[in-house]
């Protein structure tokens, strides 16, 4: 046999990373073996670790410490969130960044790497669009939607280029990030904040934008909302995200209706009801995580298991586990799961 | 088009000083100010109440049609208290204890004060007695109680044992609502109404006060 299909048959049999996995996922590519998984936010890090959550740190003297002091606690959330996906399977690491600014998040980024190498797909926030506001500030925005949407775009046009600049400058310190997960909140459970009139004018052109120079400099996109995305999920779709993610149940949102609008080319990511698994029976879990496995597994390609917000504060963890082991089970492209 | 529908009709597209131009001429013209109220504001807001529950206007536009009706009743007030005109009902309305939230709760508000209901807004982080207390010393027909986090959700079920204990679950209606919040839940913890949505809540906030349900 010649060189080159030697080198093609042990490629193939290679296993692929986590990374790796994730990527060819978001590309819609089929991936065989276990259906990729992550999560947002996997709070329960105390339980599970006895580490207070790296986004629930506030580090008030950061300046005042020494290099080594600093260090120690750079070296000690890049360890978690590693540890986290180890224990859990996670194929991505969604990090958030404690304290910000660039250097600091290079340097966690850099660490990760270092001690994990390319093995997990890294991700943080970079989503410049308007979510829906606070209650108090609900009012507010509301009135400048009718009576100064000119200044609402200006300030849109400043948050997207600040989101853009962020993401030049790690592209810079070495492209270490694989992606950012664009979190705004767009929709209640019942319906959209925004009409889609609205979404059109105030939201998709700076999403359409922010995705589209994301993706020149080599990073993926996972839009991310709560709620009841349907009535907007094309207008979404049609700003070229890599993924969808959330597709919450309690906004009665289902894989089979969103890939019926958005076809088979953009990845999808969640549905388990993360409510329900702090609310529900053992059997009433199991049976929507079994269902979210098959929805979105239908395909053989382009889904990402996950909760439908995040594994949060106040849940039970041996729900998260197990959600967990019901994935390991039947979250498998080779073993059919039962309709 | 008279002056009522002219009310109605600005109402609803959210042109708060138009609205308070026409409230105002309304008034010099001799018109009662609870027709005013009922037949204009209220009127208007009931029509976007309805098409906010089919998805034909959205969260904005209640709002701003909300912040034209108040314009208006900012008129309407002195003339309806000095003629002894009462709101349709009185409501205490908060998100439970450990919950910060105020996004839903504050829609509710706003529909409610839409249907003619007088509404105290309790805040957020709010406990089961102070549901209560409240409930008792305003005179309240109805106790809201908005949740967005699973982990708080229990916090209603002390409210309706508190009400029991206070001897007032015969004499109150509570009503809950919020992201994880469910019909289901609602019959579990023994509360008297889930609404899945701000408009069907007002709907049912109104029903409870006048004794139709």
């Amino acid at each position: 046999m010649c060189e080159t299909g030697l080198k093609a048959i042990k490629e193939e049999k290679r296993i692929m990373t986590n990374r790796e996995k994730f990527i060819k996922t978001l590309k819609c590519e089929p991936v065989g073996g276990q259906v990729p998984t992550f999560e947002l936010v996997f709070f329960l890090t105390m339980e599970k670790f006895g580490k207070v959550h790296p986004s629930q740190r506030i580090y008030e003297q950061w300046d005042q410490m020494s290099y080594k002091e600093k260090s120690l606690h750079m070296n000690e959330m890049a360890q978690l969130y590693i540890d986290t996906a180890e224990a859990y399977g996670h194929s991505a690491i969604f990090v958030h960044p404690k304290p910000g600014g660039i250097d600091n998040i290079q340097w966690l980024l850099e660490l990760i790497r270092e001690k994990s190498g390319d093995e997990y797909y890294i991700m943080m926030h970079g989503d410049p669009t308007w979510s829906i506001p606070d209650g108090e500030g609900m009012m507010d925005f509301s009135i400048r939607m009718y009576e100064d949407p000119e200044g609402l775009n200006e300030e849109s046009k400043i948050r997207l280029e600040r989101s853009l600049d962020v993401a030049r400058k790690l592209d810079e310190k070495g492209h270490l990030l694989d992606g950012f997960g664009l979190c705004s909140d767009y929709c209640f459970n019942v319906n959209p904040f925004f009409s889609p009139e609205s979404f059109d004018e105030l939201i998709v052109p700076y999403l359409k934008e922010v995705i589209s120079e994301y993706r020149k400099m080599g990073y993926y996109t996972i839009k991310h909302t709560d709620g009841n995305i349907m009535p907007i999920v094309a207008q979404m779709a049609a700003c070229k995200p890599d993924a969808i993610h959330s597709l919450d149940p309690q906004g009665g949102v289902s894989i089979p209706e969103v890939r019926k609008i958005i076809g088979n080319e953009i990845a999808l990511a969640g549905n388990v009801n993360c409510a329900l698994l702090q609310t529900g029976t053992e059997e009433e879990c199991r049976a929507d995580v079994l269902r979210s496995l098959r929805e979105g597994m239908a395909n053989g390609r382009g889904y990402i298991f996950c909760t439908s917000n995040c594994a949060y504060t106040g849940l039970a963890l041996e729900r998260y586990e197990m959600m967990m082991e019901i994935w390991r089970q039947y979250g498998n492209y080779d073993i059919p799961l039962q309709p | 088009m008279d002056i009522l529908n002219e009310i109605s009709e600005n109402m609803q597209k959210g042109k708060a000083k138009i609205v308070k131009e026409l409230v105002q001429q309304a008034i010099d013209d001799g018109m009662d100010a609870k027709v005013i109220l009922e037949q204009g504001l209220l009127a208007g807001m009931n029509i976007v109440g309805e098409k906010f529950k089919n998805n034909q206007v959205f969260v904005p536009e209640v709002l701003i049609a909300a912040r034209a009706m108040n314009m208006g009743a900012s008129l309407l007030k002195p003339l309806l208290a000095e003629s002894g005109v009462e709101a349709s009902g009185r409501v205490c309305i908060g998100t439970v204890k450990g919950d910060l939230h105020d996004i839903g709760k504050n829609l509710v508000k706003m529909m409610m004060e839409g249907k003619g209901l007088e509404v105290i807004d309790l805040g957020t982080d709010v406990d089961a007695e102070t549901y209560v207390k409240t409930a008792i010393e305003q005179n309240c027909q109805v106790i809201c109680c908005s949740a967005l986090l699973t982990t708080t959700m229990p916090v209603m079920a002390q409210v309706v044992k508190e009400a029991e204990k206070a001897g007032i679950r015969d004499k109150v209606k509570i009503m809950v609502g919020g992201a994880p919040v469910s019909e289901a839940f609602c019959q579990q913890i023994g509360a008297d109404r889930y609404t899945p949505d701000a408009a069907s809540a007002a709907d049912v906030a109104v029903a409870f006060c006048r004794g139709t349900m």
